[in-house]
């Protein structure tokens, strides 16, 4: 039979190809993208979140960060709230991405204030020492060409309008990448109902540590705070943290659930026993002023 | 006696186009694997990390394995059908097509001209300019196929065929988008679906150009080279069939926990696993062909390249089925573990078959023996242990970072910030250019000794290239 | 049972009939020269 009649079986590979490409890959149009998938609140991009994410594409980012947070502890914790299909429905592409060589992005939007972004994306390794991200302090010299962002938002169908074009006029690459940066993943309310809730009494576990224990853990604040507040607590992007002089529960609790609207990230994730640690070596550093 | 109607000369274009973009493959693989441990190799805005990987992935499987693809079948399809090739013509125009495509792929995607999915970044000019490249192949190894003089059509033909509609199929589909300039299109499909369709691409890519070819080649080239037939016909054909009907149903296996329906994610997982039959299948038939043949694993440096590489294959697709399972994709996903299985497959399995044809086919078509056995040999070497070290270092780098992404106090809370784990990569990273550097060594060597043979090597005992058997 | 296993279970089945009807074809008696002479033609030098 086809061992012997070449179209034959071209004809049967194909029909074996198209039985599981039908039932996986062609059905599924019916359930996903449909009503039943809506977010209320996901909107599309505006113009320049659109150049940003063009751009995220252009230089290959997706190559070492993936946008989709899975359903599982761990990943939750350290990323927020898990993705749902409904909140990719304006993407095109998807950028889910296949390797975390850097962190997952799903939810960067609101974790930084935009200053964060500048400073990072101009220099990582400024911010983070050990980083292997690239610099991408180029971005600031590339204008963006308003004429073909507005064909851009045509063709996906976005709403747009003359002003937010005419706006765009003068802005550059970077102004695009942090705006698109933003918007990631915070279409949907998760932060508030992600809201960290300090459960019973706080108790300052190392009330009685020693100034040379204390001294020891320096490097979670060089680690974690110091691309903010700066090295020695001087200010910078957030603010001077010498001459504050808050009682132990409160610095925690600033700590522990950041102050989000402020642009100071949520620590939860660093557990109790680190803020903890944190919140004693920062009171004795104050105390001490910079040294 | 029709040997010399046979058209060689399209083989051998391919053979040393082939060898160039395999070089180009690697050497940007090298410096990738540099820039992730020293991000100063990055030179914006066209040699960065996130342009240059693709540039590395595309130039491997598209210039290095599809240009190997087109050589050995050129040369296969003409022997098994006994007659030349449909159209010279039309063979040498697809040749010049492949190394533009190939040229303007890896300078576009330079430009930063990129669609970001993966396996097909290049944006839609380029599409045509492939598809137009394989209906042209398709044509010419079909034609071939219809005017045989030989009746039985051998295995290697079957797999074939079921690229060319699979590929024709997959790229087709998944290329679908809306054009905004000539530099710039816009998806078909969004969000979830568009996730969905291209790793429905994605593995399917795995199938229908890292797989099925690539077994047409251990077919034809292992009973070849021993001189003794595979060990059942009718094996290499059940396994055909069911390896061509199950592959489609298996892309979201890329897709585990993420919003993709579940069914679809739980069929992927069921049908990943009951892949390593018909994957095995293979296997066995090709360890089972050296029976009573063993002794040729000393004695033949080809027999070496072809059993290690399907037995990288056969570890490939046990590794594979159990990265499809929910809980151990929850582990490994995203992490260092995955480019270790790749490597296994594209350096292991699929180079060392490029590797195997390329030799077999020097004396064939240039009718001169090959320059330096030893050299062959030490290229065996470097590939295989350049390889292990690569693979295994990401091996435990990627276990390692798993454990530590997944690490949790007892108050609930993380025991690792992003940094502290990724830090740990470095060392492995280290290994693996180590690895890719003696890989690379040894594909330096292979090229001089392909140069070497074809300038100097001796003329083979019999000339026309009749001679089966050793090679 | 809920109705996504009983669909599961008889793709599964049906699968597994289409399979050994393939195998039972391939390996009948009356097809075992047909199905191995290929691999014997190959090494046949033209
Ligand atoms: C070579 C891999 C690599 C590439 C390419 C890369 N990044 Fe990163 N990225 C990292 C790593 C590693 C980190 C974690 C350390 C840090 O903050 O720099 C990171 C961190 C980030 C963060 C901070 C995330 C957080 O939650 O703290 C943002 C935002 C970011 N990258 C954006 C980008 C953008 C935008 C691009 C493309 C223009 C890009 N990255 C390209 C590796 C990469
Ligand atoms: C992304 C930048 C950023 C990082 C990282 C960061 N902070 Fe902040 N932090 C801020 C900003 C911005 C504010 C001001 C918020 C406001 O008052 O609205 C702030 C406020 C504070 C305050 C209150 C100061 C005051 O004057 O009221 C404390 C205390 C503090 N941060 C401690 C820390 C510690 C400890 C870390 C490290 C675990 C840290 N921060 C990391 C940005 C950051
Ligand atoms: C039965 C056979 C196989 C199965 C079931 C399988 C399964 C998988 C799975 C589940 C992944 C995703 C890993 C993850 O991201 O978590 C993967 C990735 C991959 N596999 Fe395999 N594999 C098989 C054989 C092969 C072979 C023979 C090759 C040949 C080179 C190969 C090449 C790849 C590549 C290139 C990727 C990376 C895709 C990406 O970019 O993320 N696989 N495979
Ligand atoms: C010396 C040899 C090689 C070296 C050093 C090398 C290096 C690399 C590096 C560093 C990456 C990026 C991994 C990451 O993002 O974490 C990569 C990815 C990849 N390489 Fe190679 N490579 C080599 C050979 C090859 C060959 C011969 C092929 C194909 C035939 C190939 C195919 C791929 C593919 C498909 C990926 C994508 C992986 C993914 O999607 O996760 N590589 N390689």
């Amino acid at each position: 039979m086809w061992e012997k009649k070449p179209i034959l079986l071209l004809v049967l590979a194909t029909c074996a190809i198209m039985v599981g490409t039908i039932v996986t890959m062609i059905l599924p149009f019916a359930w996903v993208n449909t009503e039943a998938d809506r977010i209320e609140g996901v909107t599309p991009y505006t113009a320049l979140q659109q150049e940003g994410r063009d751009i995220y594409i252009r230089d290959g980012c997706n190559n070492c960060h993936t946008q989709t947070v899975r359903p599982l502890v761990p990943e939750v914790l350290r990323y927020g709230d898990y993705s749902k299909s409904g909140e990719f429905v304006y993407d095109r592409p998807f950028l889910w991405g296949s390797k975390r060589t850097g962190p997952d992005l799903a939810r960067l939007g609101g974790k930084y204030p935009d200053a964060w972004h500048y400073k990072h994306m101009e220099s990582p390794r400024s911010m983070v020492p050990k980083t292997n991200m690239p610099d991408y302090g180029w971005y600031s010299n590339n204008l963006l060409d308003p004429q073909m962002i507005q064909r851009k938002m045509e063709t996906l169908g976005f709403p747009y309008t003359a002003e937010e074009i005419k706006d765009l006029e003068g802005k550059n690459d970077m102004d695009a990448m942090v705006a698109y940066l933003q918007k990631l993943g915070s279409d949907i309310p998760w932060r508030d109902a992600a809201e960290t809730t300090i459960v019973g009494d706080l108790v300052n576990p190392y009330a009685d540590a020693n100034q040379e224990t204390i001294s020891g853990w320096a490097p979670i604040y060089a680690d974690n705070c110091a691309a903010c507040h700066g090295p020695n607590m001087e200010g910078e992007i957030g603010p001077e943290l010498i001459g504050e002089d808050y009682d132990d529960e409160i610095l925690f609790t600033i700590i522990y659930t950041g102050i989000t609207d402020g642009g100071m990230p949520s620590f939860s994730n660093l557990g109790t026993d680190k803020v903890w640690k944190l919140t004693n070596y920062i009171r004795t550093y104050q105390a001490e002023g910079s040294q | 006696m029709e040997n010399q109607t046979y058209n060689y000369a399209i083989v051998r274009s391919f053979v040393t186009w082939s060898m160039i973009w395999g070089l180009v493959a690697v050497l940007v693989g090298v410096i990738v694997s540099l820039q992730m441990v020293n991000p100063d190799l990055n030179f914006p805005p066209y040699l960065t990390f996130g342009r240059l990987r693709p540039v590395h992935t595309n130039a491997g499987i598209y210039g290095w394995g599809i240009g190997v693809i087109f050589a050995a079948f050129y040369y296969i399809v003409q022997r098994l059908c006994k007659v030349p090739i449909w159209s010279d013509k039309l063979a040498k125009f697809q040749l010049w097509l492949f190394n533009a495509t190939i040229t303007a792929s890896a300078v576009t995607l330079l430009l930063g001209y990129t669609t970001s999915k993966e396996y097909h970044e290049m944006e839609w000019p380029i599409d045509v300019m492939v598809v137009i490249l394989w209906v042209a192949f398709s044509i010419n190894i079909i034609m071939t196929i219809l005017k045989r003089k030989e009746e039985q059509m051998y295995i290697s033909l079957w797999y074939m065929m079921a690229a060319i509609v699979g590929v024709a199929i997959l790229y087709l589909v998944n290329s679908a988008a809306v054009p905004v300039s000539f530099f710039k299109s816009y998806s078909a499909y969004a969000g979830t679906n568009d996730a969905n369709v291209q790793w429905w691409f994605g593995h399917n890519a795995v199938a229908m150009v890292l797989t099925a070819p690539f077994l047409g080649m251990f077919y034809y080239f292992l009973p070849k080279t021993t001189g003794v037939p595979i060990f059942s016909h009718r094996l290499s054909i059940t396994a055909f069939w069911s390896l061509i009907f199950m592959y489609l149903w298996t892309g979201a296996h890329h897709l585990l926990w993420t919003p993709v329906p579940d069914w679809i994610q739980t069929l992927a997982m069921g049908f990943s696993i009951m892949l390593i039959a018909p994957s095995w299948g293979s296997v066995f038939n090709g360890y089972l062909s050296m029976n009573g043949q063993w002794h040729q694993m000393r004695e033949n440096y080809l027999v070496k390249f072809l059993i290690l590489g399907i037995t990288f294959y056969g570890l490939q697709t046990l590794q594979g089925p159990m990265q499809a399972i929910r809980t151990f994709s929850a582990f490994i996903h995203y992490t260092d573990w995955v480019p270790a299985h790749i490597h296994m497959g594209t350096m292991g399995w699929v180079s060392m078959i490029c590797f195997a044809s390329i030799y077999y086919l020097i004396p064939r078509i240039y009718g001169r023996e090959l320059y330096s056995i030893p050299l062959a040999d030490l290229h065996f070497w470097l590939t295989l242990v350049g390889q292990l070290i690569w693979s295994i270092s990401l091996w435990i780098a990627g276990v390692l970072q798993a454990g530590m992404w997944n690490a949790m106090n007892s108050d609930g809370s993380l025991t690792y910030t992003f940094m502290e784990t990724m830090v740990e990569m470095y060392p492995y990273w280290w290994a693996r250019v180590l690895g890719g550097v003696i890989y690379m060594a040894g594909l330096v060597i292979f090229i001089y000794n392909i140069y070497m043979s074809v300038k100097k090597g001796e003329p083979t005992a019999v000339p026309t290239i009749t001679t089966e058997g050793r090679a | 049972m809920d109705l996504a296993s009983i669909v599961y279970l008889g793709m599964t089945f049906g699968l597994l009939v289409i399979f050994v009807m393939i195998v039972v074809r391939t390996y009948s008696k009356k097809r075992k020269d047909e199905g191995e002479i290929a691999k014997y033609r190959m090494l046949d030098d033209d």
